[in-house]
């Protein structure tokens, strides 16, 4: 099973693999202005046509200003959350780890969206056939041999790509041989059950805007059998879902207009 | 770059001062990157926290335009405590020189300043070196002269101490003196840093005596010719290190010759002005061989009409005469309305100029402008930019539009002087074509309209322009890449060797004065040696590194000079030949090599002699001495070289917020000062501001303002400034606010951060803000450009103007006044 390894210490907040998410899955650019969130961020977060964000976080370490990268996009749960969730298994866990998504397959339902613990996938507001985006750690890239856009885009190696195992190790090797500069701890190892992205710091996680209260089981772990029993029911709910579509779509504006 | 950017990686401590070199060369980062998880120690040292600030292990901020208080500082600290790899500077520096007594420095001035030139300049006799009889600079090898170079230099900078520099550049005393011990602690043999900068550098009144300060840091400690170490200036676009070798540049020629002067009527008064004279047996001075790079550049010119008859077509050369041209000049000329056209290739000015409005307005008194790029720029649409009418200019723009990198073949060199072949990715769009084919059918044209008779016709219908011009109007750009490297143009022997005409020359140690080889640009002969594109070295992509395994990669591309991969090489090994460091050697003498004569294994060395001693520790009177492009054969401490004095000295920046604290004399006094009613007055204009750039665009924007996917994250221009100033002015983080200096007023939208923050600054608190300056009015992505509020003066040596330091007053809302 693969995995990404990101380290905020080897960061520089280039966002070459911002642009190169974009550029790989051809999502268009959204509009903004100024700056949506601390720093040189932008957009303000995750949406239909951004899966991958890097965000600026100004903390203090030891006393001292340090500016932080973080990464946020799907963390390719081992057991994920999103797909237990999904009535129809229009999520699925993939063996070589990516959490893929069947457009074809999906009502629209959103359960997934709040099945997940770390608030990842997006919903399509202005689509007729709404569906759900999110990160898919590059699988048609991987099919082809290649290693995700991101991590191929990254000028430090600040995103690395391999067998999870060794990314667990090789983790801990850093943490273990640099003790002082590491906050002793591997985001992902554990948190929803363990995920295909892992992620350390200099500082604790919740200092850069990660999700922490995460138990380390992982979510709604039972709830797919049992939805499972009612597809016909699920189904007649996402039919009513996609008739409100236009009455919800006129109050939502928060999704902004892509451009370009 | 004296060494390159994989050599990164060797350093014990990178030093990012007078660049951002993770946020505008995001690639450097990743060979930082290597050296750090080997337990290099990175400083960020800059006026605002950057992202190269948050990729470093320590910071210490340092007001805009002190950089020479600050390094003058560090090299006091190094002298003070001893830190001095004293045998490098006994033996490769010149630091045991003797001066001549005439030398004096006073008041902020060196001896010999002449106030009533314009620009004021100095007298370099008085700098100069005391000859013995055979007319070579005496020496004190121990050091103790009180008119030695080292004592000099000991006393010029022991003005500089910990807290007369702190005084100066507002640096926590504790932040500068923890960057004063990291750095010394490299004096060590075994121990080496390296000093990345870049524009924070070089764009002040006295740019180049900054870096000249970074040199003399790095003598001291051993530093240059060491893989890991060195003087390493990040370029700023792809090939800018190679458009500078090819000079364009007015004062140089390809491969740094000299643009002949007016006066110097034959080539042999050229050649006699420009080819330095050595007395010293043991200097290699390289530069006695400019007559032979000369004439073969005007063979490579002019061809078969280049003859010793004619002596090789050198008056077909213009000549320099009149005000310097350099850009600031150039602009202060046609704003005068005395230059009736301009070509702008791939360049900007209406964003990137100093003082762009007055650019833009001279611009207005032009006849003629010709822009070529790859996108509409804002230069090229200058008359129909917002709030003028375009009926009221009667400039006659043509844009003609660019084939990009991607789309032609060609030679790309970085920083690190690597030549290196790229390939078309894609065809051009539309009727786009490449530099190379504009220029071919400009030069087509203009020949056929002297062939028709004209003033002087020979140079330009002798010009020797046989590319292979394809229907498309694209010259055969390897035929160009072969007379850059040089051929003969006749049968004959050279060095035991024998050649045929049309023969690759192999490399510059083979030019002739003759006429008998041509070459385009000596520094790249041997970068493409036959007649094959096989025998095109920049195309080399060999992964194997060489014996010494410290990153060389000697057959990845190609670099001049003949593949050395860190010049001044011979300064890495003792007077022995051995390694100042055996961990990271660059070169060795091995005795054992050519059947027991000995010879260098590693790098190219800088030169093949034979080390200093013999092994029986007596002087080689075979060896030259390891600096070979300086007449001396060692780094100069001191030198004649620059306008504006021997040693780099603090003065403040054209405006500034306190009166000098180190001398009576303000500014940088060889400066020339274009507009000194537009100087600001610091109670009026009480804040720094600087500028500078983003990872997520490129110079004056044009490339990135037109990509959505970069526009996203970065639309919009911004001022930065600290919470405190922000409190004092009212101003909350997204506030519109407006930045006013003598020259304009830029509006934007402020980010308040703790990145910045106020300076102490002689007992008083000086705040500084800073605006990246990317935007126009023209592109995807519109703003002010920073340019509106930079003035136009430059450095006293290369005239680069002062972007990076003045005066500004910040207030909250939007800017009333809405012309650009
Ligand atoms: S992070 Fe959320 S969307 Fe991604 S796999 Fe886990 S549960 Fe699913
Ligand atoms: S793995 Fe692929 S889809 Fe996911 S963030 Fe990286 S580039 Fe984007
Ligand atoms: S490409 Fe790498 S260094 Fe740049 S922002 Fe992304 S993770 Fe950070």
């Amino acid at each position: 099973m693969k995995a990404l390894l990101i380290d905020t210490i080897r960061c520089t907040g280039c966002r070459s693999c911002q642009v190169a998410c974009k550029e790989w899955n051809e999502l268009p650019a959204e509009e903004t202005s100024f700056f949506g969130g601390p720093g040189y961020q932008n957009p303000k977060d995750l949406s239909k046509n951004t899966w991958n964000l890097i965000t600026f976080n100004e903390v203090k370490l030891n006393g001292r200003l340090k500016w932080i990268f973080g990464k946020k996009q799907c963390m390719h749960c081992l057991e994920p959350g999103c797909v237990s969730a999904c009535p129809v298994g229009a999520l699925e866990k993939t063996a070589d780890g990516p959490v893929i998504y069947h457009k074809n397959i999906c009502i629209g339902c959103r359960y997934c969206m709040l099945a997940c613990p770390f608030q990842i996938p997006r919903f399509d507001f202005d689509s007729p056939n709404p569906y759900i985006t999110k990160c898919r750690l590059c699988h048609d890239r991987q099919e082809m041999g290649e290693i995700p856009a991101c991590a191929k885009a990254c000028p430090t190696g600040a995103i690395t790509f391999g067998e999870r195992e060794d990314m667990v190790r090789e983790a801990q090797r850093r943490i273990a041989e640099n003790p002082d500069k590491y906050h002793h701890k591997v985001y992902g190892l554990e948190e929803a059950g363990g995920t295909c992205v892992l992620h350390i710091s200099s500082v604790p996680f919740e200092e850069i805007g990660y999700i922490t209260d995460i138990p380390n089981e992982p979510v709604c772990a039972n709830v797919k059998p049992a939805m499972k029993a009612i597809p016909a029911v699920m189904l007649g709910a996402a039919l009513i879902l996609g008739a409100s579509y236009k009455f919800r779509n006129r109050t939502r504006d928060e999704e902004p207009a892509a451009h370009g | 770059m004296t060494n390159h950017w994989i050599d990164l990686r060797n350093a014990d401590v990178v030093m990012i001062c007078g660049s951002n070199a993770v946020e505008n060369h995001p690639l450097a980062a990743r060979w930082i990157q290597k050296a750090r998880e080997k337990g290099a120690v990175v400083l960020s040292c800059d006026p605002r926290y950057t992202r190269t600030t948050a990729f470093s292990d320590h910071y210490c901020k340092l007001r805009s335009g002190t950089d020479i208080a600050f390094v003058g500082g560090m090299i006091n600290y190094a002298l003070q405590h001893g830190r001095v790899n004293k045998e490098y500077v006994r033996h490769y520096t010149n630091a045991t020189f003797i001066i001549n007594s005439e030398f004096d420095f006073e008041d902020g001035l060196f001896a010999g300043f002449n106030p009533d030139t314009d620009p004021p300049s100095y007298d370099k006799s008085k700098w100069k070196y005391e000859l013995d009889g055979d007319g070579v600079p005496k020496r004190d090898m121990t050091l103790e002269h009180p008119r030695c170079v080292f004592q000099l230099m000991k006393k010029h900078y022991a003005r500089y101490d910990v807290d007369m520099a702190c005084n100066i550049t507002g640096s926590p005393k504790k932040d500068y003196l923890k960057v004063c011990d990291i750095y010394t602690s490299t004096w060590k043999p075994d121990r080496v840093a390296t000093w990345m900068y870049a524009m924070g550098t070089t764009q002040h009144t006295h740019g180049t005596q900054n870096i000249r300060s970074y040199v003399l840091l790095q003598l001291l400690l051993g530093n240059i010719g060491m893989a890991g170490g060195g003087i390493n200036a990040l370029r700023g676009e792809s090939n800018v290190q190679g458009s500078t070798d090819m000079a364009l540049l007015f004062h140089i020629l390809p491969g740094y010759l000299k643009t002949p002067k007016v006066g110097q009527e034959t080539l042999a008064a050229h050649n006699e002005a420009s080819t330095p004279k050595a007395n010293d047996p043991l200097s290699a001075n390289w530069w006695q061989n400019y007559p032979k790079y000369m004439v073969s550049l005007l063979k490579a010119f002019w061809g078969d009409h280049a003859t010793e008859e004619n002596d090789y077509a050198f008056n077909y050369l213009g000549k320099i005469s009149g005000p310097p041209r350099t850009h600031i000049a150039m602009f202060e000329s046609m704003y005068e309305g005395d230059v009736k056209g301009l070509f702008c290739f791939g360049q900007n000015p209406a964003v990137g100029g100093p003082n762009c409005r007055k650019e833009i307005a001279a611009l207005e008194k032009l006849d003629w402008l010709v822009a070529v790029d790859i996108f509409e720029s804002d230069t090229s649409v200058f008359w129909k930019r917002p709030g003028v009418n375009p009926s009221n200019i009667q400039t006659e723009v043509f844009l003609l539009p660019a084939a990009a990198s991607m789309e032609k073949e060609g030679s790309v060199v970085n920083s690190g002087r690597w030549a290196q072949w790229r390939y078309k990715a894609a065809e051009p769009p539309g009727e786009a074509i490449s530099d190379a084919a504009i220029i071919t059918k400009m030069v087509q044209a203009v020949k056929a309209a002297y062939e028709a008779g004209g003033q002087f016709p020979d140079p330009i219908v002798h010009l020797d322009w046989n590319y292979n011009v394809d229907e498309h109007g694209e010259p055969d750009i390897h035929m160009v890449a072969k007379e850059v490297n040089g051929q003969f143009t006749r049968d004959c022997e050279v060095k035991g060797k024998q050649f045929k005409k049309g023969d690759q020359v192999p490399s510059f140690a083979y030019l002739q004065t003759d006429g008998s080889t041509n070459s385009g640009n000596w520094l790249y002969c041997n970068a493409y040696t036959g007649p094959n594109k096989e025998d095109n070295k920049m195309a080399r992509r060999g992964k194997e590194d060489a014996v010494n395994q410290i990153g060389l990669y000697p057959n990845w591309s190609w670099c001049w000079p003949v593949n050395r991969r860190i010049i001044y090489n011979r300064a890495s090994v003792d007077l022995h030949g051995k390694p100042w460091d055996s961990k990271r050697w660059v070169i060795r003498w091995n005795p054992a090599l050519k059947d027991g004569a000995g010879g260098w294994e590693g790098d190219v060395p800088d030169g093949g002699w034979p080390p200093m001693l013999k092994p029986d520790g007596t002087e080689n009177e075979k060896t030259k001495r390891p600096f070979i492009m300086r007449t001396e054969g060692v780094a100069c401490l001191f030198s004649t070289s620059l306008k504006d004095g021997p040693f780099p000295e603090h003065y403040e920046p054209l405006e500034s917020p306190i009166r000098n604290l180190m001398s009576v004399q303000h500014n940088n006094p060889a400066i020339k000062i274009w507009e000194p009613d537009l100087i600001a007055d610091p109670d009026e204009y009480p804040v720094v501001c600087t500028t500078y750039r983003v990872s997520e665009h490129w110079q004056a924007g044009n490339m990135t303002r037109n990509v959505p996917w970069l526009v996203e994250l970065m639309p919009n221009v911004f001022v930065e400034m600290s919470p405190v100033l922000a409190r004092e002015k009212g101003i909350t983080h997204g506030d519109w606010v407006h930045v006013v200096t003598t020259r304009g007023t830029l509006e934007a939208q402020a980010i308040v951060t703790e990145r910045f923050e106020p300076f102490v600054i002689g007992g008083k608190t000086v705040h500084q803000i800073g605006v990246p300056w990317h935007w126009g009015f023209n592109g995807l992505a519109t703003g002010d450009s920073a340019n509106l509020l930079t003035p136009h003066v430059g450095d006293a040596n290369t005239m680069i103007p002062e972007f990076k330091a003045f005066l500004c007053r910040i207030e909250k809302g939007r800017r009333q006044e809405m012309h650009v």
